[in-house]
Parts: structure tokens; C-alpha cells; sequence
């Protein structure tokens, strides 16, 4: 039998049996939302750790790049920064050409830069950047106060800079002071001669990280001040020497001139010497030659064979002797001038064929085979008739004197704006040495057969002026045993 | 229709760089006799007080303001030596009004905000203002309570943008101009009203990397802990530097890493450098951070970084478009003032050229005149410009100005 308790007991289980069923499902909920949140929070930790990886890799890379970009951005300005220096040739202008924009981008806002004298046993401030004018005389006196410590850290030739641990002897922290930079490079200058210095450059960011590359970058670009202010210094040398020697060759010049003045002086005094002694010559010779003709011409009576031959000879030297004074004259005269040249157009064809026909007795006599070319439409030369045939005159003459016998022939070739003319000979030629002095007036070749042939050493002289007085040249070729050949020019007439 | 010239020089000589600049500027313009506002910013080291003399000398009474920075950011190029110039001329029933506030770190910041208000609004009465453009010439210490006073008196959801123009490394080369004058330790300011309007965006392409922390305590701009720990813990674990190592790099590394400061409601994370470490661990920052907020390290690369340059210019754009104030049927002229962080510059270093394309391809016909700045002044986007006005640091933004 169910008592009412028991009932209402039963009712009452059955009631707590209904409510925990909903109870433990909502539990399994909790716990169910439970371990999401732990997975959440878990997944968001590892997010959160992860965050951490890739913010750690990207200061990395981020790093990587700044320095990248500073050494691009450095090296483009070390590049525009050396060309601007190496393009002044002047010593004070190379650390004008270093500006404060030029520091900026090598990441510096200061510099400083110092050569030392030696002579004055002391270092001269020669860029100043960033900083107010006393400032940087401070800094030169305390430069100047430690210079045997500056001048050993110059002899090192290596850099320093506020990242170094090495012992230097611009301490770190103390440069930083006196120079009022929180980060620096210092840097001796060096050039091969000349005034050696010391290259500061520094930062007052905070922010600005020295690295070994700027380092090297302020080295490279001390050494190219240092090369610069060599370069200088050479050009300044070279340009140096260059006026001196321009000096030297204007005095020379101006000695030169002098003298050559005075020779032109001596050679008209000796022309007019010539001249007045020549016509001194002339009168009593004309004289003498006529006495002569008129006592030969037997107008005065017979003479005997003896005294008759005698007189010829004196007759036929009085000849010699007056076309020797007239050759004389001549040359005095176109040397200095005094004989105006008839200058006209002249077939030379017909000139060379006038002088042999005026020496076929000549060639006939040494057995002379004479010969003569000319171009096709030869042009006409300028020239003075007379004189011009005077020179072929004398040159084949010569020929026919050292031609014992052979060939003389007379060769005409065109150029651009001048005839050339070759006289040729098969004769006994000369030597070399003799060639230079040839032109010379009352020179003779020294030799055995010339001495056996007359000569007064006028005529190629006097040849020579006549070529001259044309504006033209002569030289001469020629072999001992070979013959010799001599050639000038004369200007086309048209 | 707003008449706008543009200068720019890169003269050596302050004085000679600013003539250039005027003269150039003055070329730009229909209408060269008719100029209502100079706005000016220059690289921090040329004289300003050469550069202001100048001004005063060749632009008389013309109203002037503006700054010197790290760089300045011209349609020419982007210059660490240079002088960027804007000569403006308002049309019909558009006004403006300058004014500043000097010794602001001495003073009580929120005291000279209303000050500042109170000077910048006088002679708005029956003028509807539009925009405010303001410039500090460093951090200020109580940015926050500056910007609350400012908005005391301008109105809680007046929008305003501005840039902290701080020189790159020394800061005594901060100046800011204002008429003939030459500031330090100022903020100087315009407002414009009328017949003139505006779009402004903002944006810095930085993502949050890790998981939330909570900023458990703070006083102004620096942390004392985060997660219930000493704030620098949080780069210790990320970086994996040792503390010294950390206290040395951090200000250069935050560039790359700064704090995301989470804003409820707004899409952007408010981004915040750290200048410096405490000895006791506290992170010293670029701008304010509220405790309880929550924050995240953030990242980013140079892709992202420039993407936020069209993002910035749409969203400018966009704000113009559907402006109340537009008039739609009259014959407008536009041009922009770009504000970009020098934290952007250090970060894009090499690649800063990409910066000005993306600039240019974004604003396309749009002349332009810019500077580097330490910090900006805006609503996080455009939607909440109606309200609250924040520090940003590494950040893109642009003002179009459009009448």
C-alpha cells in the first residue's frame, strides 16, 4: 500500500529525475562552450605567437632593406659626390664642391675637414658644415692642442668611427663631445704628395645607426679628396712648369730675334760690302777687258804670237772675273731684296729646250746624252723668265761639270698647286755631308776632282735665292759614283 | 569662383625662395590683385624670419599662415629643401579669419583652445563657418583638453583638420607663420565660411597584428601598463629585444610598429607612436590614449601604406560630393592640401617618389600644396566628421577646398 509519503516521495524523485536530465544537458553545453573558449583562446594564443614570427621577420627584412636602401642611396651619392670633386683641377675648390645636401644623403649633418701644413706645423680648417663658426674653432684648437695624437692617427691611414671598439686615438666618447655629434666617422685624408689631412663626419640623430659600410664609404670618399687635392695640385705643377717654360721659350724667342736681327744687320752690311766692292771691281775691269779687246783687235798694231796669246788669256780671265763680280752682285741683290722680279706666266718646256740648245756644244764635247720630259698639257709656271732660265743654266751647267759622261736629264712633274723640277746627272755624285752646306755662298765640295774644276761657289747660292724669290723650294739628292739629282718648285700661274 | 595660384622654389636663400615663390604663385592666378588668403609651408631650415619678411614686403596686407616641416610636398616633387605657396582668391560670399595662441605648453591647454576659438570666430556672426585648418608647431603636452576647449567654443561637431608641423630632428626649427608674425610653441588657425566647402579624408594603411590588449593605465600620452604590465612588455614580447636594446630603438621601430588604438564605432584604429621608454616601463606616445582602451600592434608594408593615398583622396572626394553646402550648378575651382606623416617619409624612404604619383594620379587635375608633418588633426573618417576630432600619427590626410 502507497501512504501518501511514499507517493509524494516518488513524485518528488520523479521530479528531481525530470529537472537534472535538462541540467546535465545544459552542463554538457557549458562544457562544450567551455572547451571552445580554451580552443579560442588557445587558437587566438597562437595567432598572438605567430604575430610575434612575423612581426620578428619583418624587423628583419625591414633591416634589410633600410641598409640596402642607405647603401644604394650612399653609394649614389658617393658617385655624384666624387664625380663633382674630381671635376676642379683647383685645391680650394675641391671641399667647396662638398655641400650639406650631399652629407644628408650619406645620412651625416656634420663635417669637418682639416689639412695639415707643414711648413706652419699645423692644421688648417678647410670644410666646415653644420656647425656655427666658433664652434668649429674650437674644435681646430683642440685639434691643434693634440696634433702629435691627430698626426700618428694620420700615419695609421685607418678610419675610426663610434661604433669601433678598437683602441683609437680620437676616444670615442670624447670625440663625440668636443665635436657635439652622437655618432661619427673619422678619417684620415691621404694623398700621395702634398698636405695630408683628417675627414669628419657626424650625426646628431638619434636615430642614425653607424655601420662598418659607412665606414668604407667615408674612406672611399677621403681618398678621393685625397686624389683630388693631388690632382690639383699636379695640375697646379704641370700649369706651373707650363708658364715657365712658355716664359722660358719667350725669352728665348725674344734672344733669337735679336740675334737674327743683328745676323740680317751683318748680311746687309755684307751685301752692300759685295755690292760697293763688286762695282769697286767692275770699273777698273771694264777698263782692263777693254785695253785688252782693243790691243787683241790689233788697232793699235800688231802684236807678237807670244804677247797676243797672253792678252787672250787676260781677256778670257777679265770675263771670268766679271761675270764672277756680276754673280756676286746678283746675289746681293736678291738677297737683300733689290731685284724685282718680272713675274709672268712661262711655258718652262720652252726655257729647258733654250738652255740645251745654248749648251749642245757642251754636251757634245763630254760625250753628254741630254734629255728632257714633260707632262702632257703642261701649265705655265709664274716666274721671271731670265732668272729662271739662269737656274737651269747653272744647275745643268754644274751637271755637265761633274759628268764625265752620261745622262743629263731634265724631268718636269705636276703637282697640285706647283711644277717640280728634276735636273739629273749620272756624274760622280757627292757625299751626304757635303749636302747641307751646298746652298752656301763660296762653298765647294771637298774633293780630289774639284780641284781640277773651276768654280767660284756662287751659282747654286744664287740659284737657291732665285728658287726663293719665286717661292719655291730646292733640295738635292745624290750618291757618291751614282750621280745627283737636284730639285725645286716653282707655283703654278693659274 | 576660387582663384588659385601655386609657387614653389628650391632656392638656397630663404628670402630668394620665397620672392620665387610669390612670383610664381602670382602667375597662377586670374587675378593677381585680388588675393584673400597666403598659405605657406616651408622646409624647417630656411629663416623664417626671412621668409616672413618677405611675405610681408611683397604680399603686404594679404592674410598668411602656415609652417615649416621636415619636407614640403609640391605637383614638382617632394623637397627636404623647399617653398611651397598658395595664393588664394575667394569668391563671392566666402570668408576666412586667422588667428593663434602662443606659449600653449605653459598655459592651460584647454584654456587656450577656447582662446583660440574665440579669436578665430570673431567677425563669423550671421556667417555660416564651414572648416577650421589648424597647425601646432610641436606636440602639444595636453592635446585632448586643446582640442576640447577649441570644440567649447567652435561647437562639439564643428570639423576641423590640422598638422602638427614640427623640423624633423630639432625642434627649435619649428615656426609657424601667421600674417607678418613668426611663431614658436603656438597653434595658428583659419576658418573659412560661405560660399566655399570642403571634403576631407583621412587614412594610414596600417593592419592590427596579434591580439587585443587593454590600456589598464594611462596618464594623457603615456602608458603605464598594459594587460595589468608594464606597457613595454608588449614590443619586449613582440620584438623579442632586451630592454636596453628596446629603449634605444623603440621610437624608430614604432614607426614601422605602432599602437592601434581601437575607437568604438569608427573604422580606423587610431594609430600612435612611441617617442620614448621610461625607466619604469612606461611608453611614452605621440598623442593621447584614454585607459580601458583597447589595443592592437599594427603593421604594414609599403603597398598598404600608399594604398591609403587613394583611399584618403575617395573618401575626400566623396565628403565634397554630398556636401549640403555645394552648389552644385556653379562654375567651382578645387585644390587640395595633402598632409603626410614624416613617419611615411622614413618608412617609404627611397620609394617617397611613389607617394607624390600616388598623390597625383589620385587628385588628378586637382593643384595641390602639401608638408610633412609630426602628427594630424582629424575626424577618424568621414561620417563621424561631425564629432569628435582626433591626433593622428602616420596618417595621409586631405582637405579639398572647393568654390
Amino acid at each position: 500500500m502507497f501512504n501518501v509519503n511514499s507517493l509524494l516521495a516518488l513524485l518528488g524523485l520523479l521530479g528531481v529525475i525530470v529537472m537534472i536530465f535538462p541540467l546535465l544537458s545544459k552542463e554538457t553545453k557549458i562544457k562544450s562552450l567551455q572547451t571552445s573558449v580554451n580552443n579560442l583562446k588557445k587558437a587566438l594564443d597562437e595567432m598572438d605567437e605567430q604575430a610575434k614570427l612575423i612581426v620578428r621577420t619583418d624587423i628583419e627584412l625591414n633591416k634589410a632593406q633600410e641598409e640596402l636602401d642607405r647603401k644604394i642611396t650612399s653609394l649614389y651619392t658617393l658617385q655624384k659626390l666624387s664625380r663633382t670633386i674630381s671635376s676642379t683641377l683647383e685645391e680650394s675648390q675641391v671641399f667647396k664642391k662638398i655641400e650639406l645636401t650631399y652629407l644628408a644623403d650619406l645620412g651625416f649633418q656634420k663635417a669637418l675637414a682639416f689639412l695639415f701644413d707643414e711648413k706652419e706645423e699645423k692644421f688648417l680648417l678647410r670644410l666646415s658644415l653644420g656647425y656655427e663658426e666658433e664652434e668649429a674653432a674650437k674644435i681646430k684648437t683642440f685639434i691643434d692642442l693634440n696634433k702629435a695624437t691627430y698626426l700618428e692617427f694620420i700615419r695609421n691611414e685607418k678610419a675610426v668611427s663610434s661604433i669601433a671598439t678598437r683602441e683609437n686615438p680620437a676616444d670615442t666618447k670624447k670625440t663625440k663631445e668636443i665635436f657635439n655629434v652622437l655618432s661619427f666617422v673619422f678619417t684620415p685624408i691621404l694623398a700621395k704628395e702634398g698636405d695630408h689631412g683628417l675627414l669628419f663626419v657626424g650625426a646628431d640623430n638619434p636615430d642614425t645607426t653607424i655601420t662598418e659600410g659607412d665606414e668604407e664609404l667615408i674612406t672611399i670618399l677621403a681618398n678621393q679628396i685625397g686624389q683630388a687635392l693631388e690632382n690639383a695640385r699636379l695640375f697646379e705643377k704641370t700649369w706651373q712648369a707650363h708658364q715657365d717654360l712658355e716664359k722660358r721659350v719667350e725669352e728665348r724667342t725674344r734672344e733669337l730675334s735679336k740675334a737674327l736681327e743683328e745676323v740680317k744687320k751683318i748680311n746687309q752690311r755684307k751685301n752692300d760690302f759685295v755690292s760697293n766692292v763688286s762695282h769697286e771691281l767692275r770699273t777698273p775691269l771694264t777698263s782692263i777687258k777693254g785695253y785688252a779687246a782693243i790691243l787683241l783687235s790689233g788697232k793699235l798694231g800688231a802684236l807678237p804670237e807670244d804677247v797676243h796669246k797672253r792678252l787672250g788669256k787676260i781677256n778670257k780671265h777679265s770675263d771670268e772675273l766679271v761675270q764672277f763680280v756680276n754673280d756676286l752682285l746678283d746675289l746681293s741683290r736678291i738677297e737683300s731684296g733689290k731685284v724685282d722680279l718680272k713675274l709672268s706666266p712661262l711655258n718652262l718646256k720652252n726655257v729647258v729646250d733654250e738652255v740645251a740648245d745654248l749648251l749642245a756644244v757642251q754636251f757634245k764635247e763630254k760625250q753628254i746624252e741630254f734629255s728632257s720630259s714633260f707632262p702632257e698639257n703642261m701649265p705655265e709656271v709664274m716666274a721671271d723668265y731670265s732668272q729662271i732660265k739662269r737656274v737651269f743654266i747653272n744647275l745643268i751647267n754644274n751637271s755637265i761639270k761633274y759628268t764625265p759622261s752620261g745622262k743629263i736629264s731634265v724631268n718636269l712633274i705636276k703637282q697640285d698647286k706647283e711644277i717640280q723640277i728634276d735636273v739629273q746627272d749620272t756624274g760622280c755624285g757627292m757625299p751626304e755631308t757635303a749636302m747641307d752646306k751646298l746652298f752656301t755662298e763660296f762653298y765647294r765640295v771637298d774633293s780630289v776632282m774639284n780641284q781640277e774644276i773651276k768654280g767660284t761657289g756662287l751659282g747654286l747660292a744664287l740659284v737657291k735665292s732665285i728658287i726663293a724669290a719665286h717661292k719655291g723650294k730646292i733640295w738635292v739628292k745624290s750618291k757618291v759614283g751614282a750621280g745627283t739629282t737636284f730639285s725645286f718648285t716653282l707655283p703654278l700661274a693659274y | 569662383m576660387l582663384d588659385i595660384g601655386i609657387g614653389f622654389s628650391s632656392e638656397e636663400n630663404a628670402v630668394l625662395a620665397a620672392e620665387e615663390a610669390i612670383w610664381k604663385a602670382k602667375d597662377n592666378l586670374n587675378n593677381s590683385s585680388k588675393i584673400d588668403l597666403a598659405l605657406v609651408f616651408n622646409s624647417s631650415e630656411f629663416s623664417a624670419a626671412g621668409i616672413a619678411r618677405t611675405f610681408s614686403a611683397l604680399l603686404s596686407d594679404v592674410p598668411l599662415i602656415g609652417g615649416s616641416g621636415p619636407a614640403v610636398i609640391s605637383e614638382k616633387g617632394i623637397y627636404k629643401h623647399g617653398i611651397v605657396l598658395a595664393l588664394l582668391g575667394f569668391p563671392e560670399g566666402a570668408y576666412c579669419n586667422t588667428a593663434a595662441t602662443r606659449d600653449i605648453n605653459e598655459k592651460n591647454p584647454f584654456t587656450c583652445g577656447k582662446e583660440l576659438a574665440e579669436k578665430l570666430l570673431f567677425g563669423f556672426k550671421n556667417i555660416p563657418r564651414n572648416l577650421g585648418l589648424l597647425f601646432f608647431d610641436r606636440l602639444i603636452d595636453g592635446g585632448p583638453n586643446f582640442i576640447a576647449g577649441l570644440q567649447e567654443n567652435l561647437g562639439k561637431s564643428f570639423p576641423c583638420i590640422g598638422a602638427s608641423l614640427s623640423g624633423q630632428n630639432d625642434l627649435t626649427r619649428s615656426f609657424l607663420y601667421l600674417n607678418n608674425e613668426v611663431f614658436n610653441n603656438s597653434c595658428a588657425g583659419v576658418i573659412w565660411g560661405g560660399k566655399i566647402t570642403f571634403g576631407m579624408g583621412i587614412k594610414h594603411g596600417w593592419k592590427p597584428l596579434g591580439k587585443p590588449h587593454l590600456v589598464s593605465s594611462t596618464v594623457g600620452n603615456i602608458i603605464n601598463s598594459i594587460d595589468d604590465k608594464p606597457a613595454v612588455e608588449l614590443y619586449e614580447e613582440y620584438l623579442a629585444y632586451d630592454p636596453v636594446k628596446l629603449k634605444k630603438s623603440l621610437k624608430k621601430l614604432s614607426v614601422s610598429y605602432p599602437i592601434g588604438v581601437f575607437i568604438p564605432g569608427e573604422e580606423e584604429y587610431l594609430l600612435r607612436n612611441v617617442t620614448s621608454v621610461e625607466d619604469r616601463g612606461a611608453l611614452v606616445c605621440q598623442g593621447s590614449i584614454p585607459e580601458g582602451s583597447t589595443i592592437r600592434l599594427m603593421i604594414s608594408t609599403k603597398e598598404t601604406c600608399l594604398a591609403a593615398i587613394p583611399q584618403a583622396i575617395k573618401e575626400a572626394q566623396k565628403t565634397l560630393d554630398g556636401s549640403l553646402l555645394r552648389q552644385s550648378n556653379a562654375r567651382n575651382s578645387k585644390f587640395a592640401i595633402v598632409f603626410s606623416s614624416i613617419s611615411r617619409y622614413n618608412l617609404l624612404r627611397r620609394d617617397i617618389k611613389e607617394e607624390l604619383n600616388f598623390i597625383k594620379k589620385s587628385l588628378g587635375e586637382i593643384p595641390f600644396l602639401g608638408v610633412y608633418t609630426h602628427g594630424e588633426l582629424a575626424p577618424l573618417i568621414e561620417s563621424s566628421y561631425r564629432g569628435q576630432i582626433y591626433f593622428h600619427n602616420q596618417d595621409f590626410s586631405v582637405l579639398i577646398i572647393e568654390g
